[in-house]
């Protein structure tokens, strides 16, 4: 994946505050200005002490409005505010908002159906997982994973799929779905087993050649200190930070799942 | 292998279940979902830094140095280009493609004091890293990227509280600085743990390669065997350095060297040339009873006073007064009372300055902006009176001066004089691209030095050629110095590889 240009970041502001419910108070193509909410303003514009200030004197808490500017180059105004690009700390502040915010999700399919005829969904557990590898190098990988709570079937790409569907948080109208038969917590372990058996099918040669990296370098060490008995601390330090920087480690993280109700 | 993984999802999934916490809204999961994706580090090789920095344009050399010190040099390299290539710009990019990849959560910076502010504003600003300065009133424990001064990390209680943290990266900018082994600077970043390690320096080698061996052995301790057995193998002679090919390619396992040949950007040439005067026949008798002084005055009698005095009356009567004052207290008897008091007399009595002279013509021909570079003050009060005289205004420039000093001097120099007239310690830290015509108004013992003065001017932004004087009289120790810098740089060139040039175009025979 490539950088995200002015034009997507602008996109992904308007989204982002919009679904945060922080209302826009100016926008053009190339920026934007929103009144935060309280709750926004206290996660995002690191004033602790104003908010202490309102929250002991009693005072009319006034939360913060914020300008972005997602192009400065095609700015014909001259607005003051922050400007923004794919990398810069601010937008990586909102990312992590929308991860706290975007972490769980329980949805409903609605699926357009004129007919009398019930629709019923089909419980499933949806889960993202980003896999590390990590030695003085790192690797990523993303698996969604999805089970079938009724017949445990697993899918490969889950989210690719259920973001096509229409998807609510409340069960629409005409609709109802089956309880789950498999419980969620039960289907995370079987979804953790899978991730354990994909990582190791993979290749990992990688590790090999950390191992490979490192021997050189504590052979080199020893080297230096060849012929010498009484070693001194520099030497057992070094040794230590060689073992440090090739340490081999497989991290697995969930980036964000939920119960999806699909037909 | 372990694999490791964490509850916490889970345990927040089970709290919805059990309806005691909220859903998430489905919008922002996706834009979590395609943010994580848009970030995926899909190979172990590579950069990703750079799509992070969409305001920072590196050149390819930069992008190459930063790539092979992760890949080749497992982030343990001396990044060791020609002065003017932007090695700032590759450890930022280094250190941003650790941060990025999680390697590095924790980075030590450390440079001359002279520098700490530039290193602060340009890793925030250009790299967007938060980094800060070193202030003992912080809690390091706190603070992830500092940014000390080399002098002030070296002392306790700085020190201990520096070792108390685990470093993940240590970069250490001039780092000739740690050349000499038994120094404090070099006992502190010995004691440091160093996972990953980057040492920057044009000048790896100033005088003999046994200080290359030193900052090696700081870096990878090993990678070029133990002293003695290196000592054995590379020093017949101190300036002879054999089986060079085989030393090269080990150090070519550590270092990045980019030079401005080779990096394929369209450069502005260097037009350096030997300018050989003669002293008038004033000077040369001053000069003849200087260099004859250690025979007639008990106090001249060591060569090192004798040498000193001979190099700073090259420069300047004032210089070598200053000096000669000092001693004239320590002359005993009658007949060394007269040698001085003739030397004094003839000494003062000079009204010619043959290179002062020389200098003067050159500023004039060259009709633009000039830097001079001496080693001594008292020269450069003596040039800047010197200049007035004939017309023609300058600024001095020393290491003394306080950062907003010399960006003023730096600011009038642009502006307003034609002349900058710089000390030594005035050649760390400047950039004058402006500017295209370098005088060393006298040469430094250290061809690095030389480089260094040179590269103020010669960096990436020069848009002119720059014209380089060299000024040495004939036949007296300034044709010994350009002998011995001779001999330095064919050391360095031997070992660490070309060096652009600094004396002369074609280079004397050694």
């Amino acid at each position: 994946m490539i950088s995200l240009y002015p034009k997507q970041i602008q996109q992904y502001l308007k989204t982002f505050f919009t679904e945060t419910n922080c209302p826009i108070v100016q926008e053009s193509d190339h920026h934007i200005t929103v009144q935060l909410t309280i709750d926004m303003d206290k996660r995002i514009m690191n004033r602790p002490f104003y908010w202490s200030y309102v929250e002991s004197t009693g005072s009319e808490p006034k939360s913060a409005q914020l300008t972005l500017i997602t192009d400065k180059n095609r700015m014909g105004l001259n607005i003051p505010g922050e400007i923004v690009h794919y990398g810069s700390p601010r937008l990586n502040q909102l990312f992590q908002v929308a991860k706290e915010r975007g972490a769980f999700v329980q949805l409903f399919e609605d699926v357009d159906n004129p007919s009398a005829v019930q629709t019923v969904l089909t419980p499933w557990l949806g889960v993202n997982y980003k896999i590390t590898y990590s030695s003085d190098r790192t690797k990523e990988m993303l698996y969604s994973l999805g089970m079938n709570l009724m017949t445990g079937a697993v899918m490969d790409g889950f989210q690719e799929a259920v973001s096509e569907l229409k998807l609510e948080a409340a069960i629409p109208p005409n609709t109802f779905y089956l309880p789950y038969i498999i419980k969620p917590s039960r289907a995370m372990e079987r979804l953790e087993q899978l991730i354990d058996d994909l990582i190791g099918q993979d290749d990992h040669t990688w590790v090999e050649e950390a191992k490979v990296r490192r021997e050189r370098d504590l052979q080199v060490l020893e080297y230096f200190y060849k012929g010498i008995e009484e070693r001194p601390e520099s030497y057992e330090m070094e040794k230590k930070a060689i073992e440090e920087q090739y340490e081999t480690k497989i991290k697995v993280d969930v980036i964000n799942g939920g119960l999806f109700y699909v037909r | 292998m372990q694999i490791e993984k964490s509850s916490e999802w889970k345990e927040g999934l089970q709290k919805r279940l059990d309806g005691e916490l909220e859903w998430d809204n489905w919008t922002l999961y996706q834009m979590c979902y395609d943010v994580e994706k848009r970030k995926l580090i899909p190979t172990f090789y590579g950069l990703q830094s750079p799509k992070y920095l969409p305001a920072l344009t590196p050149y390819p050399h930069q992008l190459e140095a930063a790539e092979t010190v992760i890949e080749r040099m497992n982030g343990k390299a001396i990044l060791a280009d020609e002065v003017g290539l932007g090695k700032t710009i590759e450890a930022g990019l280094i250190l941003k493609e650790y941060l990025i990849r999680g390697l590095v959560k924790k980075a030590l910076i450390l440079t001359p004091a002279s520098l700490l502010n530039q290193w602060i504003e340009e890793l925030n600003q250009k790299f967007h890293i938060p980094a800060i300065p070193f202030n003992k009133k912080y809690d390091l424990n706190l603070c992830n990227i500092v940014v000390a001064s080399l002098d002030m990390a070296k002392r306790s209680p700085h020190k201990e509280n520096i070792y108390n943290q685990n470093y993940d990266l240590v970069i250490v900018d001039e780092a000739h600085k740690l050349k000499n082994h038994k120094t404090k600077n070099y006992e502190f970043v010995q004691s440091l743990k160093k996972k990953f390690c980057l040492l920057l320096t044009a000048t790896p080698i100033q005088n003999d390669v046994f200080e290359l061996f030193h900052l090696i052995s700081l870096l990878k301790p090993g990678h070029l065997g133990n002293f003695e057995t290196f000592q054995q193998v590379f020093s017949a002679s101190k300036h002879n350095v054999e089986e060079d090919e085989f030393l090269k390619e080990l150090i070519n396992q550590v270092m990045v060297r980019n030079s401005r040949q080779h990096i394929g950007l369209d450069w502005t040439s260097r037009r350096v040339q030997i300018i050989p005067l003669e002293f008038s026949d004033k000077e040369k008798e001053v000069y003849k009873l200087i260099a004859n002084s250690g025979e007639h005055l008990q106090a001249f009698s060591d060569a090192f006073t004798v040498m000193t005095l001979k190099r700073e009356f090259c420069s300047s009567k004032e210089a070598a007064w200053l000096t000669l004052e000092k001693l004239v207290g320590k002359c005993q008897g009658a007949e060394e009372r007269a040698y001085m008091d003739e030397l004094l007399l003839k000494l003062q009595s000079l009204d010619l300055n043959t290179k002062a002279e020389k200098a003067y013509e050159i500023i004039k021909q060259a009709n633009d902006k000039v830097i001079i570079f001496t080693e001594y003050h008292a020269s450069q009060t003596y040039l800047q009176a010197f200049l007035y005289s004939k017309g023609i205004t300058s600024v001095p420039f020393n290491g003394k001066f306080n950062k907003s000093k010399r960006e003023w001097m730096k600011q009038l120099f642009k502006e307003k004089a034609q002349v900058l007239i710089a000390t030594e310690s005035g050649s760390e830290g400047i950039n004058l691209q402006f500017c295209h015509h370098v005088i060393n108004y006298d040469l430094p013992w250290n061809p690095m030095k030389v480089e260094q003065r040179i590269g103020r001017v010669h960096r990436l932004g020069q848009e002119h050629d720059v014209h380089i004087y060299n000024l040495a009289i004939k036949h007296t120790i300034e044709d010994y110095m350009l002998e011995l810098l001779n001999t330095k740089i064919g050391v360095f060139e031997k070992v660490v590889g070309e060096l652009d040039d600094i004396l002369s175009e074609y280079r004397l025979s050694i």
